[in-house]
């Protein structure tokens, strides 16, 4: 009886203890881990969208609650905002809309006036060879310094946009995700830089 | 057997993955390069280490029926550890070894250790066991690597050094290279301790 006691409490304790240094590590690797994820992952696109500053985007990151979720959580945003000389002078962030099959993910850096600095697409599942070719320079390049307005859409749409041949809805969609960052653009805006 | 010699004995005598042919899982999975080698070993020296301390510390507390359960807890704390901190601060390396950093727990050099040595021995003999081992692993690890990341690729930690015409074999630094490149080790170490053997009559 007395040994199963022993056993049952020595297994706790080392457990209990084990279960304690592990969430002190997690606790104190969180913001750094999370800091290396979106380096990563993000800063190759950033760098494509964002010219001309001086500090780390991901390190003076934002965070935003835009909105709620189908469950009524609040969906959270980073922001990434290009500084020179401590003024904020462009913010890059992500924007997504369904393309020809599936969701494409957008980061788009605006000036701040407006302006489009820069477009990269993240991921997509389009075609490869046709929609997929809305990565190519040659079709992201079309959104540099345009503004929120009717040339900001396809062609065929009567925009100023030159869709990848045989993919209009690549396109569209692309377009609509970037659309999408400029109409929230104002907003996002005043609660960065307050 | 002094400190120095429990030390020694993981450097050539009892090194891992060529003379007791343990822990070849990460062996063979992850030495595609010197580099990755080198960043397997050194986590789990610091898993083995960190385990034996602990486990030395412990001896005499933990009962003999849940010893097992008990060095699997403290070994996968370790080993989490290790995982964290790998992704906060060596991002890269900690998406190349992916799924071999958590499996380090199953590891059989470190449950090894902690029943064979550090759960009969003092803290000071298990620290010289754990270091021993640990160094004998990544060093092999790193030798595997580079030899793998030599011919397969031409490079020695991420640098080209073979001459121009140099045409790399592939093969090596997938996963049949592993098992050649093993092999031929094994080989060659049988075939020194024969030699030595020899020698001595």
């Amino acid at each position: 009886m007395r040994d199963l006691i022993k056993m049952v409490v020595v297994l706790t304790v080392i457990c209990a203890c084990s279960a304690l240094v592990l969430s002190f590590a997690n606790q104190a690797t969180r913001e750094q881990r999370e800091y290396q994820v979106l380096k990563y992952v993000k800063e190759p696109s950033i760098k494509a969208v964002l010219t001309g500053y001086d500090n780390d985007p991901i390190k003076d990151r934002v965070t935003l609650k835009m909105g709620t979720d189908k469950k009524g959580k609040p969906i959270r945003k980073n922001i990434f905002p290009a500084k020179k000389g401590g003024k904020v002078i462009a913010l890059a962030y992500g924007s997504a809309a369904t393309g020809y099959h599936g969701l494409i993910e957008v980061m788009v850096g605006i000036d701040i006036n407006g302006k489009i600095t820069g477009v990269s697409i993240m991921t997509h599942t389009e075609t490869p060879g046709l929609g997929a070719r809305v990565v190519e320079p040659a079709f992201t390049g079309q959104f540099k310094g345009l503004v929120l307005s009717d040339a900001l859409k396809v062609k065929k749409d009567g925009g100023k946009i030159d869709s990848v041949s045989g993919a209009t809805f690549s396109s569209r969609g692309v377009v609509t995700a970037v659309r999408q960052a400029l109409e929230s653009f104002s907003k996002i805006k005043k609660e960065v830089i307050s | 057997m002094s400190v120095a010699r429990e030390f020694t004995k993981g450097l050539w005598d009892e090194i891992p993955p060529f003379r007791l042919v343990l822990g070849l899982c990460p062996t063979l999975a992850v030495t595609t390069a010197a580099q990755n080698g080198m960043g397997m070993g050194l986590a789990t020296t610091f898993v083995l280490l960190g385990s034996n301390v602990l486990i030395s510390l412990l001896r005499n507390v933990i009962p003999k029926k849940v010893r097992i359960a008990a060095y699997i807890v403290v070994i996968a704390s370790f080993v989490v550890i290790v995982e964290l901190s790998m992704q906060a601060y060596f991002y890269p390396l900690y998406k190349v070894l992916g799924i071999f950093i958590p499996l380090i727990v199953v590891n059989c050099i470190i449950l090894g250790r902690a029943e064979a040595f550090a759960s009969k021995n003092k803290l000071l003999p298990s620290i010289a066991d754990g270091l021993g081992i640990g160094l004998g692993f990544t060093l092999s690890l790193t030798f595997l690597g580079a030899v793998r990341e030599l011919i397969g690729a031409g490079t020695l930690f991420g640098r080209y050094v073979m001459w121009e015409s140099f045409q790399p074999l592939s093969i090596m630094v997938k996963a049949p290279g592993a098992f050649v490149c093993l092999g031929l080790i094994l080989c060659l170490m049988n075939w020194i301790g024969a030699m030595q053997k020899r020698r001595q009559g």
